[in-house]
């Protein structure tokens, strides 16, 4: 029974997507495209010899590297963004009242809503992957997966807390969220996404180590490339936790407050 | 004693804005507009109350705060016994609306889908959610077209969704904004004879929020007679029209809230 509402949402929102069937499988399509255009990048690049000492970390290999940054970045995307963007699209398509009116409270509606968002990434994320594991040489042999899942939770842990912030300046401004703009692009310039963090002047290096991408980042990639176990990302891990427990308490106080305000000045429903 | 199931005390809805660029030397100034006015209302169990009034009266925005969608500035409200600020969820149990409004619905999906879906934001899952998706169906005649996407529908059977989807948890009260907008004659009449025949027998409340002084008329018991925000006139429509002709008072009223504007 309590789940009935979550899997409700979960059901409509995947019987709406594949109803709309050629965008469903063209997405795959540039997935293939995307993981052809970096192996390339690092045919071109990869033996050169800065390039194994920068990658040395990670076992030397470029296209191992940024499948997995241009893979996991795919959470990121949608932690900030899901939240507000579920909320703008039922503003606009009309049935965010709809389903305000009934007894299910705006925080289920809208954690419920992106759920699908997350399990369809996670799917993408499994395409890069196998396609990179079997079509493309990387190596996942000795991959250590648990420490991998448990950085993966966290980082969607993480990344969610910062997409209800930016959810919340949808509900009040409607258009225009900083929050999300802000932290998509810092995380990917300098969260270690297409090239390690170690190649930055040392001062973006220390900014890089406030934004949860570059800990998530980390263990996934040393996890799955390397088979590094809790104890070797153990501090990546760590750092995740404490961004967690520092922005879901604060995110969840502004989304109060913006949920509350938006119903004071009567504009919950408008876009 | 009577069974109030709605009640409003001094109700009141202001909206707060800055002058902004319409008036850059008071750019931060605010203005205050009053939506809806110091509005006092008792609707008893099984009755069916009209809100009347021209665009712009305060209807919507009187629904929106009693249905929780928006926090009244003053005043408080009761519905079914519960406080509509304090109690929402109470609320919203007891509550269903039914507007206009036919982008409410999910267009890719089929009309059951939609009502699976809401079935369980209120709650219903399983087999009970099945069975009374199929009891609130046949109620509206929309049994057979229950399996086409919601966008094939015609303006008459989207409606009929809306009632369905208000029927599905059994609520007391139904709130119907202008449920007639876009409806044909005969699609009107079929609302309007569901709404007295099976909601009263049901004995449902039904609190009709319209434009149309011959709806009200037809429709309801009482109305309440909305301008610019404030309830202007409330009684029974035959007191009403014995009392002054209630056609020349609504007009009047259209008028003054258009000089108003």
């Amino acid at each position: 029974m309590m789940l009935s509402k979550p899997l409700a949402f979960l059901k409509k929102d995947f019987l709406t997507e594949i109803s709309y069937r050629f965008a469903f499988f063209l997405q795959f399509g540039g997935i293939f495209f995307s993981v052809v255009m970096f192996y390339f990048v690092s045919e071109l690049i990869g033996d050169a010899p800065n390039v194994q000492r920068s990658l040395s970390e990670y076992g030397g290999n470029y296209f191992s590297f940024v499948l997995i940054g241009i893979a996991f970045s795919n959470f990121l995307a949608v932690g900030l963004g899901s939240f507000s963007s579920v909320i703008r699209s039922e503003q606009m398509i009309g049935t965010l009242e709809a389903m305000l009116v009934t007894p299910t409270r705006l925080p289920t509606v809208v954690l419920s809503s992106s759920q699908w968002s997350f399990a369809f990434t996670s799917l993408r994320v499994g395409v890069y992957l196998l396609l990179g594991g079997l079509f493309f040489g990387v190596n996942f042999g000795d991959a250590n997966i648990l420490p991998a899942l448990v950085a993966l939770v966290l980082t969607v842990i993480a990344f969610s807390s910062l997409g209800i912030i930016s959810a919340s300046f949808v509900m009040i401004f409607k258009r225009g969220d900083p929050i999300a703009w802000a932290l998509s692009t810092s995380s990917t310039l300098i969260g270690g996404v297409y090239y390690p963090i170690s190649i930055l002047p040392d001062w973006l290096q220390s900014v890089s180590y406030f934004f949860p991408i570059t800990y998530s980042l980390r263990a996934i990639r040393l996890s799955l490339l390397q088979g590094a176990g809790f104890d070797d990302v153990g501090g990546d891990l760590l750092a995740l936790v404490v961004f967690s427990i520092i922005t879901i308490p604060v995110s969840l106080v502004i989304f109060r407050y913006a949920v509350a305000r938006a119903k004071k000045v009567g504009t919950l429903a408008y876009y | 004693m009577a069974d109030v199931v709605l009640q409003t005390i001094n109700l009141t809805k202001e909206f707060t804005k800055r002058k902004g660029l319409s008036s850059p030397r008071h750019f931060f100034d605010k203005v205050t507009f009053t939506a809806v006015r110091d509005v006092d209302l008792t609707v008893e169990r099984g009755e069916i109350f009209g809100l009347l009034g021209p665009n712009g009266a305060g209807k919507t925005t009187l629904t929106k705060m009693l249905c929780t969608l928006m926090l009244p500035s003053g005043g408080s409200a009761t519905i079914n016994g519960y406080d509509i600020v304090r109690q929402q969820n109470q609320v919203k149990r007891s509550i269903a609306l039914i507007s206009s409004e036919e982008r409410s619905f999910y267009w890719r999906l089929t009309g059951r889908e939609n009502l699976k879906f809401f079935a369980a934001l209120y709650g219903l899952s399983g087999r009970a959610a099945r069975s009374r998706i199929d009891e609130v169906l046949e109620l509206i005649g929309m049994a057979a077209a229950a399996d086409r996407r919601f966008q094939e529908y015609s303006t008459g059977m989207k409606q009929r969704m809306a009632l369905a989807r208000g029927l599905l948890a059994d609520p007391e009260i139904f709130f119907m904004d202008e449920p007639t907008k876009g409806l044909d004659p005969v699609a009107t009449r079929q609302l309007h004879d569901f709404i007295r025949d099976e909601l009263v027998r049901q004995g449902k409340t039904v609190v009709l929020a319209t434009h149309h002084l011959a709806e009200a008329e037809q429709v309801c018991d009482r109305i309440g007679i909305m301008s610019n925000g404030e309830m202007k006139a409330c009684g029974c429509v035959s007191d009403l029209v014995g009392e002054a002709s209630l056609i020349e008072y609504f007009h009047l009223l259209i008028e003054e809230s258009r000089l108003e504007q």
